[in-house]
């Protein structure tokens, strides 16, 4: 019985997925297999790991936010841009860090007080609001921290990378939001049916824009990683990342609909995309195919995931 | 349509059998031995308590399912099996619940999607359309404009269209799937009106319904399934039936149809509003319950009874009133201010309001009252003892607490809502329609558990639309009309005629 549920897990569907991807990989190239590689695998993943949770969170509320991309990009090219401005290094952070709360902040606020138009599209505005923003602190031109903040995108405690321990953290922290609070049931609850939830007491409208927050929390995390690791950027530089992190959601078993999903299986969907292009950059795959590739395999992941679930 | 006479005077060919159809689910064995047979032109009832096997039924006659074992006869031909394809082919169109319509399109279009009427070089013709769609609609007696936006229509002008979507298809067999279950009794005489005319068209009906009386009311023969067993077929033209029997043969032993309360005793007033006015120039409602008291309100449709209820329970704004609990003022703006002062309600709509569906059962009773859980962490252990406690008590048939609600039957939802206020402890609980779209059994079983919270010494607000239900449960009725308060009656002046004579 208990190993019949397990196969209408969606999880494990997933799970099952990235084992199968992985041992093709390491057959073709052994170095795939290697303490170094899958470190590696986790390192790149932090970013969209933690933009991901943002966005399961959202998701499983019954809202969503396609800005979120946008703002962790304005966050870092605000960090960026106060190094080399000369600002104290701290205050240079802590604004790109709340660059994306205070977005994130306007967006909640503006979808929780307009019930007629729906988030995506609310946000999918807000999207080039951010993007262009972006646009016009930078200049268009090409930034950098000048090396002055490495430890939250490249440092390692104990041989363990420090963004690897933020993701865990962060995943732990979400999870157990969701699980285990009366926040969590609650938003949950208002995913799954925005009425019953305003019926049986809850303030939907302040539990939305409460959440937002969080998301922009997150977000903010997610830049300063970003901006850490990569050591210079370009306004550009969170576009595309909405899309990747509602693709890993929605293959982790989250869903439009809202009230379903996990923040494990969100965590999985984005393993999985990061095995995906690591595995493609070991196997030296043209880039311009790795796309291709890798949207086909979304959408095999998602079909064969579902069955699982579809099977019921 | 080339057979259209009376089963009872002539053709003894049916157009529509099935024999010893068989049909099992792993654990279960949904339907054995069924056989049926509708006559053309005839309106043939299937009735069952939720679970009996009536949607496995339809299902095999749609094409949806294949059945084990069986033979299905129509048009002279054997079938082992249907699809959705060879079902329709053969005149069978069933009319779900679920919408099927496109509510951006007109009546007309909606009827001829799939085969749209065409003109000059193969482009739509609107004219035609809607002149095909005008005779259609004529040919039912109904009064619908073809013009109109589907998402425009109420919900009974809605069944009419899927009902004529169906006759364009040149349908024989019309399968109607519990057509009423959300209708006010005014909206249910109309359905049943044009089942009436289906029937004079030639056209044959397969009606499901848990409304016995509709069921007795309009069926030339009715068949009676339990537990998947075909208990027994009764031809009206032949036999006296009754709903008991029925009802009797649906369950299995004898049913009260109207529940006996013991008198509760009736003590100090609980919970009073004064002067409700719901908009500018609306008329002020007054009303109070009273520790072990039924309050039914009865009223047409749209006489405001709902909207009464959702402002009291601070889901609506409202312009002015005042609210008492237990004789101290009291403030409610919204179902969070209602919830703490000691009020619950039981919404009509289970599905759209009254229950989150894609979650579990312990999630769907404690969201009411997570603080009783804890004041920042949930103890998921005590959510399990307490959800556990109230589902033995109200005897909720899940196989899990864990089970996503959309998979229990009506009646056990219903008790899900009920126990997610009896979790949050509350003294006031206003059910809206309670009964609505549940078998008879949990039926009363409902009404028990009523019975048992007004003895405890609660107080309850029922809106209701059922007749034996507002008699048989309610202390006092409040008849309203045009969001007014109407009339007050208790004791021996609650009856249906002066329900009734106030309500019109």
């Amino acid at each position: 019985m208990r190993f019949k549920s397990l196969f209408k897990n969606q999880t494990f569907f997933l799970f099952i997925v990235i084992l199968l991807l992985s041992v093709a990989a390491g057959l073709i190239n052994p170095r795939f297999f290697t303490l170094q590689n899958f470190l590696s695998i986790l390192k790149q993943s932090t970013v969209l790991g933690i933009l991901s949770m943002s966005m399961a969170l959202l998701l499983i509320s019954g809202s969503i936010d396609l800005s979120i991309g946008a703002m962790m990009g304005l966050g870092a090219v605000i960090s960026c841009t106060m190094v080399m401005n000369g600002f104290n290094i701290v205050l240079a952070i802590l604004a790109g860090f709340f660059t994306p709360v205070v977005g994130s902040l306007v967006n909640g606020v503006i979808v929780s007080w307009n019930k007629s138009v729906p988030p995506l599209i609310i946000t999918l505005g807000m999207s080039f609001v951010y993007s262009g923003l972006s646009l016009v602190v930078s200049g268009g031109q090409f930034l950098s921290m000048r090396g002055k903040f490495y430890f939250l995108g490249g440092g390692e405690v104990g041989g363990i990378p420090v963004p690897v321990i933020v993701l865990v953290v962060i995943v732990t922290a979400v999870h157990v939001l969701l699980k285990y609070t009366k926040y969590g049931r609650r938003v949950v609850a208002m995913g799954g049916n925005e009425e019953l939830a305003f019926l049986s007491g809850i303030e939907t409208r302040r539990y939305e824009v409460f959440n937002f927050l969080i998301s922009g929390g997150l977000v903010g995390l997610a830049s300063m990683v970003l901006v850490s690791r990569l050591g210079s950027v370009v306004a550009g530089v969170g576009s595309g990342y909405e899309l990747r992190a509602l693709a890993a959601a929605i293959i982790g078993g989250v869903t439009f609909e809202g009230g379903r999903g996990t923040v494990f299986g969100t965590l999985l969907g984005v393993l999985l995309l990061g095995v995906i292009s690591n595995g493609m950059n070991i196997l030296n795959v043209s880039s311009y195919y790795q796309d291709v590739v890798s949207g086909l395999i979304i959408v095999v992941a998602v079909i064969v995931s579902s069955i699982g679930a579809w099977s019921r | 349509m080339a057979d259209q006479s009376d089963p009872h005077t002539g053709s003894p060919e049916p157009l529509l059998k099935t024999e010893g159809i068989v049909k099992s689910f792993p654990g279960v064995e949904a339907l054995s031995e069924v056989s049926f047979s509708l006559y053309p032109g005839e309106i043939h009832s299937v009735v069952g308590e939720n679970g009996a096997g009536k949607s496995t039924f339809i299902k095999i006659l749609s094409g949806a399912l294949q059945p084990d074992s069986g033979t299905i006869y129509s048009d002279g031909q054997e079938f082992s099996h249907l699809d959705p394809h060879k079902s329709q082919e053969l005149g069978i169109q069933v009319i779900y619940q679920e919408n099927i319509l496109v509510p951006s399109m007109s009546v007309a279009e909606n009827i001829f999607v799939g085969h749209e009427k065409t003109g000059n070089f193969g482009f739509i013709s609107y004219n035609r359309t809607l002149q095909e769609a005008q005779e259609l609609i004529d040919s039912l007696g109904i009064d619908l404009d073809p013009g109109t936006k589907v998402e425009k229509l109420g919900v009974v002008d809605k069944q009419f269209v899927k009902v004529l979507k169906a006759i364009a298809l040149e349908s024989r067999v019309i399968i109607m799937d519990e057509p009423v279950a959300a209708l006010p009794p005014e909206d249910t005489e109309k359905i049943l009106h044009l089942v009436r005319d289906l029937k004079r068209k030639g056209i044959s009906v397969i009606y499901i319904s848990h409304k016995l009386e509709d069921v007795l009311g309009i069926s030339d023969r009715i068949t009676v399934l339990k537990d998947g067993e075909h208990v027994n077929v009764h031809d009206l033209s032949e036999e006296e039936v009754g709903e008991d029997l029925i009802s009797r043969e649906m369950v299995g032993r004898p049913v009260e149809k109207f529940y006996k309360r013991e008198e509760s005793e009736i003590g100090d007033v609980l919970f009073r509003v004064e002067g409700l006015t719901r908009f500018e120039d609306a008329p002020a409602v007054d009303l109070e319950v009273r520790e072990g008291e039924i309050l039914g309100i009865a009223g047409l449709a749209n006489a405001g009874r709902t909207e009464l209820v959702r402002t009291i329970f601070g889901a609506e704004n409202y312009e002015k009133g005042e609210f008492e609990y237990q004789g101290k003022r009291v403030k409610i703006f919204s179902p969070r201010d209602a919830i703490s002062t000691g009020l619950g309600l039981i919404p009509e709509d289970r599905r759209v309001s009254g229950l989150a569906s894609g979650l579990s059962v312990s999630e769907n009773i404690t969201i009411a009252d997570l603080d009783k859980l804890g004041d920042v962490f949930l103890d998921l252990d005590r959510e399990e003892e307490f959800v556990r406690e109230h589902v033995d008590r109200l005897e909720i048939k899940t196989p899990s607490l864990d089970q996503e609600v959309r998979f229990l039957s009506g009646g056990n939802q219903q008790k899900v809502v009920l126990a997610r206020w009896l979790f949050a402890n509350v003294d006031i609980l206003i059910f809206d329609e309670p009964t609505r779209g549940i078998d008879v059994n949990t039926k009363a079983e409902i009404y028990k558990i009523m019975h048992g919270l007004a003895k405890e010494g609660k107080g309850i607000i029922m809106v209701s639309s059922e007749m034996p239900e507002l008699i048989s449960m309610s202390n006092r009725v409040l008849v309203m009309k045009e969001n007014r308060v109407v009339a007050e009656l208790t004791g021996e002046e609650i009856t249906e005629e002066e329900i009734v004579s106030h309500a019109v």
